[in-house]
């Protein structure tokens, strides 16, 4: 399992890098306006090629880039009922606290379960490399954070039957 | 005459508030016409592919599989239609995953050197990201509603699982990991310049 | 606290304070408890004489099913005509309590299990019963036993929420006991089921001799013309079944089984509550966690102190 993600973060990290590669840019479309061209969609020659790492249909990474902004998408690995849940709960609280996180999207793209949006604005305060290696740790953490939730769950569900039971047997 | 009678029942509903004139000006940013940006592409028939497939195919019998992924490098199907898209792709996978972890490296020097070796290396990337995208967007609209099909409820219980989704995942895993470690060598020998180029290059496979 | 008490605290605490010999005080006390059960803790009429009341929601469904025999039993010399607006009441004079401390507890403890003892009596009904059928069982072989005594006898339906109930049923080698429970939300649904399916498994791993526990979330057959079940078909509402076999069956054990079972539902759901707020801490944690490994991201622009050659220190903007 681990062997086939070292690369599928590899690309992301890779790709993640190459894209990262923002200009200011102003709005062609509405005058004094300078907005993530990604997201407004008016101008079509600034809007770059989007790139997809999959590591399988269920786990994969959209990457949009633009001339001034990029938006990275990810959908998580959910195996079962327990995991889609948990993952659905997670990105939730996350998006929530958006506003603190700066360059979390407050709305997944359709088919993805969390999206970021990186302006030349944060790269401009932030460092890149520092952006890039954020995401990627956010990408580990949550697959590994899901699954210790699932385990805890189980344990957890587990020792409450058996201490239930125990007085009957 | 006319004018203000349509003037009068468009101005009745609020709908013309929310047209976006700007689609409507050919002149406007939105309808800049991406096309200019790069000369018109030679159109690559089915024909062609087939030919290509048959002689890459000798090539992979005969052992060289260096000379097989330059052949099929050397002529992206830039402009063709789907289908034709689709089987050069198809022979591009067959290509890479013919080829072993060990010769990786050697195989995409040799491609990379050369007149137009940079150009095979970009389109290689371009096929890598093609077929990773390929692999989730024909899952994707299956499982497009974000509440899977999965999640309904299990009449007689539960103590039978289900079988597992990821099932269906292990075949497109497999796939991806190939594409997944080109993509790494690919990185490594051209740099990150390859994945920029993939990026800005109007040019699609 | 990993099992819930059978008593209600707070009026053990109470009465364990009055019966101690403290001086005697007016007491107005509303305590509630599981299940929408309400006590109210009184001195009505002087200072010495405490009135505890009880109101439950299906006291009438109780009654129905021995509820009576039961109270009278455990309270029988206490027992006062009910206070208004509540269903139960018993009066216990301070200056009437037995004279060893022992019984006194013992006292207290049985006042503060009276939201047990209520619930109890259909329980109790069906131990009867099982008695009598596995009696009656007993001179028949298995295919020619006459109808009445195959089948068990009719399904006590309790409905001790507003919209769950708990459905008790004997036969004449089981008594089976089943709660409808509602998810209200798809997490406490997914939860649920996890938690459940342990519950059933347990007694394949660990512990052999528990009642068998089933799962499922449309009505069970034993509940098939029970008015009042619905089959709303949308998963939310389910049924979790135990089957009491011969060795829970016992006079001697009966009276654990019945406080035990009784705590099952409000178990259940606490459990599923306790660990929701965990993983919610857990994701609190781990936010906060990514927030730092982001905060990386942004490079000092404190104004740092900064020191000459010769050891003065001054500060550089930023």
């Amino acid at each position: 399992m681990s062997q086939s993600l070292r690369p599928y973060l590899q690309a992301v990290r890779s790709s993640l890098t190459a894209a990262l590669c923002l200009s200011n840019f102003a709005s062609q479309t509405a005058e004094r306006h300078n907005v993530p061209e990604v997201e407004a969609r008016t101008s079509p020659e600034v809007l770059l090629t989007p790139l997809t790492i999959a590591r399988n249909e269920n786990e994969r990474v959209l990457i949009e880039p633009s001339i001034n902004s990029i938006r990275i998408s990810i959908k998580i690995k959910q195996a079962d009922e327990i995991e889609h849940i948990l993952v659905h709960k997670f990105t939730r609280f996350l998006t929530q606290r958006a506003e603190s996180f700066f360059i979390l999207r407050r709305k997944p793209i359709k088919g993805y379960d969390i999206s970021f949006l990186i302006t030349n604005f944060h790269t401009e305060e932030m460092l890149k490399h520092k952006l890039v290696d954020f995401i990627i740790q956010f990408m580990e953490e949550v697959d590994k954070e899901i699954s210790e939730m699932k385990l805890f769950l189980n344990a957890r569900a587990r020792f409450v039957a058996e201490s239930f039971l125990t007085p009957f047997d | 005459m006319s004018i203000i009678r349509e003037h009068t029942q468009t101005t009745l509903s609020d709908a013309w508030r929310t047209i976006d004139i700007d689609a409507l000006d050919p002149d406007s940013a939105p309808n800049f016409d991406t096309s200019t940006l790069h000369p018109p592409q030679p159109e690559i028939t089915e024909a062609e592919v087939r030919q290509l497939t048959t002689q890459v195919r000798q090539l992979l019998r005969g052992g060289d599989a260096e000379g097989a992924l330059r052949g099929c490098l050397d002529m992206p199907v830039y402009n063709g239609s789907d289908g034709v898209k689709e089987m050069a792709m198809g022979l591009v996978v067959e290509v890479l995953q013919s080829i072993k972890a060990s010769e990786m490296v050697p195989v995409l020097r040799g491609v990379g050197e050369g007149v137009g070796g940079g150009e095979r290396v970009d389109v290689l990337m371009k096929y890598l990201y093609k077929g990773m995208a390929a692999a989730s967007s024909s899952s994707g609209a299956s499982s497009a509603p974000r509440t899977p099909t999965r999640v309904t409820p299990q009449q007689t219980g539960f103590s039978q699982m289900g079988p597992r989704p990821g099932a269906s995942a292990e075949s497109t895993g497999a796939a991806m990991s190939v594409l997944l470690s080109w993509h790494e060598k690919a990185v490594e020998v051209a740099g990150l310049g390859c994945i920029g180029r993939v990026m800005t290059d109007w040019r699609k496979v | 606290m990993l099992l819930l008490d059978y008593q209600n605290v707070l009026i053990q605490s109470v009465l364990t304070e009055r019966f101690s010999g403290a001086p005697p005080v007016s007491i107005d006390q509303t305590v509630s408890d599981f299940d929408g059960v309400t006590f109210h803790i009184s001195t009505p009429e002087a200072k010495t004489r405490i009135m505890v009341s009880l109101q439950i929601r299906c006291f009438q469904e109780l009654l129905r099913y021995g509820a009576e025999d039961v109270l009278n039993r455990e309270y029988g010399p206490y027992v006062v005509a009910p206070e208004p607006g509540y269903d139960f009441s018993i009066v216990v004079d301070l200056e009437n309590l037995p004279a060893d401390k022992e019984a006194r507890d013992e006292l207290v403890k049985k006042i503060s299990l009276l939201k047990r003892n209520a619930m109890a009596g259909p329980f109790e009904q069906a131990y009867q019963e099982h008695y009598h059928l596995k009696a009656e069982a007993a001179k028949f072989t298995s295919e020619e036993a006459p109808q009445g005594v195959r089948e068990g006898g009719a399904v006590k339906a309790i409905h001790y929420r507003e919209e769950e109930a708990i459905y008790v049923k004997a036969s004449h080698d089981r008594v089976t006991v089943i709660f409808s429970t509602i998810f209200r939300e798809e997490t406490d649904r997914v939860f649920g089921k996890v938690f459940i399916q342990e519950f059933v498994d347990a007694r394949r791993r660990a512990i052999q001799n528990a009642p068998q526990v089933l799962f499922r979330n449309d009505p069970p057959l034993e509940l098939q013309g029970v008015p009042g079940v619905k089959n709303t078909g949308t998963g939310e509402i389910g049924y979790v079944t135990f089957v009491l076999f011969p060795r829970h069956l016992t006079p001697q054990r009966m009276p654990d089984v019945i406080s035990h079972i009784q705590t099952f539902r409000d178990y259940f759901h606490y459990h599923i509550k306790a660990s929701k707020a965990y993983i919610h801490s857990r994701m609190r944690r781990r936010t906060a966690d990514f927030l730092q490994v982001l905060r990386r991201a942004r490079p000092d622009n404190e104004e740092k102190e900064r020191k000459t050659a010769s050891g003065r220190t001054f500060k550089v903007g930023s």
